[in-house]
């Protein structure tokens, strides 16, 4: 009973959470003028109008690059980072996680704004894109580090050990042992940064380059002055990539996304 | 083959903690040597010392004579073998066996043949293409110590290699091991907290207590002849008996027990000095109470385990004796008993 209950339960939250998904996917095949749900009459008409908009493809061409460029990096720093933590810290250990974390601990606003003003203070600006990726970068390590230490945490220092007897030097015992036997938490890892790059708004409002809007910034200024289904068919492509991005990980690199 | 040469080696760990207190080892080419001791006695901080994982606090260690104490580990050439085995889960048996011939960039053809003979050694032939988590622990064992001999590395460290392995399995390993390191004559240093295995397998036993060397001899000797109470009691059960020197005669002294008399080696204590003397409880014989001779004493207790009986008795003053007697007869607790010992089968410990 308790059971039926607990499980009708949760049902019932996936579509309280879900549900807005579905109606902004379903507003997207729309064929009226206007943002409505239900979709007056099917079409793919607001796709077409997003493939043809010069500035939204713009924008997502800046989202991916982004996002892989996020990835690369905070896959390399959030990698090290966590090598050092789990195998080198002694006393600051505790220090080290609570700075690695707090991009996640802090309110979005505050990273960007003290960001905004870090920038403009060393003369970096935001006439490039520098500082836009910092802040990406600063945003998806802690989901590098946290998967990497996760799988760290099961990783026997013996192996290394046992390495290092048979003839190997430490960049050998690391590309040879340890990151291969680490290498679902490092994707894993890689893969939430990509996601919530690809996803961030704060960060990219602030630091944001001329010409340099992200998919949800470019969304956002659209929204201020329109009211189209068009809106609903970037959204839509948005959930699309980030699931797109999640099934081929899995599926091409065979992982298991691991436990926190 | 390699001799392994060690002068004064000690290990402080932080400010206090004498890991290693100052031991010197000579190690001859193609011997086998177990380091044993309680667990906390330095074992492992030693052969981490000699495999160069820990640094060197003072003292050196030398291979065929060239100090090694500033070669890191990769540059040893040593083949160690962990506890846990610590064999490369993401590769095949083969897989592993390759990793230090890769290291040493060995051409393909003399890999392909080091390591299929190496498989035989350890009879593993057929599960080369296995992954460890496929392997039972004796097979993993066996890889692990496979992976360390296909280098062929001047020195083999083993650190309680059999301790995650069941009692029968344990024994057979005991005899795989010695045997391989045998017919392959390799330098090998073995550290143990069973004596069991120490004395089966070594050439060589090195008895340690608290960081320091208590004694190094051959299995039958530190059995036999003992240096201490802690080396004695260590290495097997054992009998404390006190005593005094009645004669002295040459190099043999003459000691009286309550066991009757004993004949030790002299030492350059006199007469009338008091002894404390090691006895095996092996070496005691219990015969009826009806036999006419020998000390008389009670069975407190005894036990039957197998091959041999263990028994408690108690003497006429009351003080308590271990004895261990094939199972023949068996004499149960309360019989009145009597006991008889070998004059020769005594060995003197430092005088209490
Ligand atoms: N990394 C370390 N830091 C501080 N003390 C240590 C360290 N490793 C070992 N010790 C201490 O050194 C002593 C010897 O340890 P070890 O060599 O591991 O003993 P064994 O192998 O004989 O059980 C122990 O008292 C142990 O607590
Ligand atoms: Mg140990």
């Amino acid at each position: 009973m308790a059971r039926q209950a607990l499980n009708i339960y949760s049902v019932i939250i996936y579509i309280f959470l879900l549900l807005p998904i579905a109606v902004v996917v379903g507003a997207s095949f729309n064929s009226g003028e206007f943002l409505t749900f239900p979709p007056q009459g099917f079409s793919l008409r607001w796709y077409v109008a997003f493939l043809n908009n010069e500035v939204f493809m713009r924008a997502i061409r800046t989202s991916l690059w982004i996002a892989a460029v996020a990835m690369v990096v905070s896959g390399i720093i959030g990698t090290m980072a966590a090598v050092y933590y789990v195998n080198y810290a002694a006393r600051s250990k505790e220090t080290i996680r609570i700075a690695m974390l707090s991009p996640l601990l802090l309110p979005e606003v505050l990273t960007a704004i003290s960001l905004l003003f870090f920038v403009y203070a060393v003369g970096i600006g935001t006439t490039t894109m520098f500082g836009l990726l910092v802040g990406h970068v600063l945003i998806t390590l802690p989901f590098v580090f946290m998967n990497v230490t996760s799988s760290l945490e099961g990783y026997d220092p013996d192996w290394s050990m046992a390495a290092q007897s048979l003839g190997a030097s430490r960049w050998t015992r690391f590309r040879r042992i340890t990151l291969p036997l680490i290498k679902p938490g490092v994707f894993s890892g890689c893969l939430f940064a990509f996601v919530i790059s690809f996803d961030v708004f704060t960060i990219s409002f602030m630091l944001k380059s001329i010409g340099s809007s992200t998919l949800p910034i470019q969304l956002f200024d659209y929204l201020k002055t329109n009211y189209t289904p068009e809106a609903a068919a970037v959204s839509t492509v948005s959930i699309v990539v980030t699931i797109l991005v999640v099934i081929i990980s899995e599926k091409v690199l065979g992982l298991r996304v691991h436990r926190f | 083959m390699t001799k392994v040469t060690i002068r004064n080696l000690t290990k402080i760990y932080g400010q206090a903690i004498k890991a290693v207190d100052s031991i010197s080892l000579e190690i001859p080419s193609g011997e086998f040597v177990s380091l044993l001791g309680p667990s906390g006695c330095g074992k492992t901080t030693t052969l981490k010392m000699l495999a160069g994982f820990e640094s060197v606090t003072s003292g050196s260690i030398a291979f065929d004579g060239d100090d090694v104490v500033a070669v890191p580990p990769e540059g040893r050439d040593i083949g160690m073998v962990f506890q846990n085995y610590a064999l490369f889960p993401h590769m095949t048996v083969r897989g592993n066996l390759a990793f230090g011939l890769e290291m040493r960039k060995v051409p393909k053809a003399e890999m392909q043949r080091r390591i299929d003979a190496t498989l035989d050694l350890v009879q593993l032939g057929p599960y080369a293409d296995r992954y460890p988590r496929q392997l039972s622990g004796g097979q993993q064992q066996r890889v692990a110590i496979g992976r360390a001999l296909v280098i062929e590395p001047r020195i083999l460290l083993l650190d309680e290699p059999l301790a995650n392995l069941d009692a029968k399995l344990r024994e057979e390993m005991r005899v795989f091991i010695r045997d391989l390191q045998r017919r392959v004559g390799i330098t090998t240093v073995y550290v143990t907290h069973d004596q069991a295995e120490a004395m089966t397998m070594s050439d060589r036993v090195v008895v340690m207590f608290g960081g320091k060397i208590a004694q190094q001899a051959p299995p039958s000797d530190i059995y036999d002849y003992p240096v201490s109470r802690e080396v004695a009691g260590f290495v097997g059960q054992v009998n404390f008996i006190d005593g005094f020197v009645a004669s002295v005669d040459g190099d043999l002294a003459c000691i009286e027990t309550p066991f009757g008399p004993a004949e030790v080696p002299a030492k350059t204590r006199g007469r009338g000095s008091a002894v404390t003397l090691a006895l095996r409880p092996e070496a005691i014989d219990i015969v009826p109470d009806t036999a006419g001779h020998g000390i008389p004493a009670t069975v407190v207790s005894s036990y039957f385990s197998g091959a041999i009986l263990d028994y408690t008795l108690a003497m006429a003053d009351g003080t308590k004796v271990d004895v261990k007697t094939i199972a023949r007869t068996r004499f149960e607790p309360g019989a009145q008993v009597r006991l008889s010992v070998d004059a020769h089968r005594f060995w003197p410990i430092e005088a209490a």
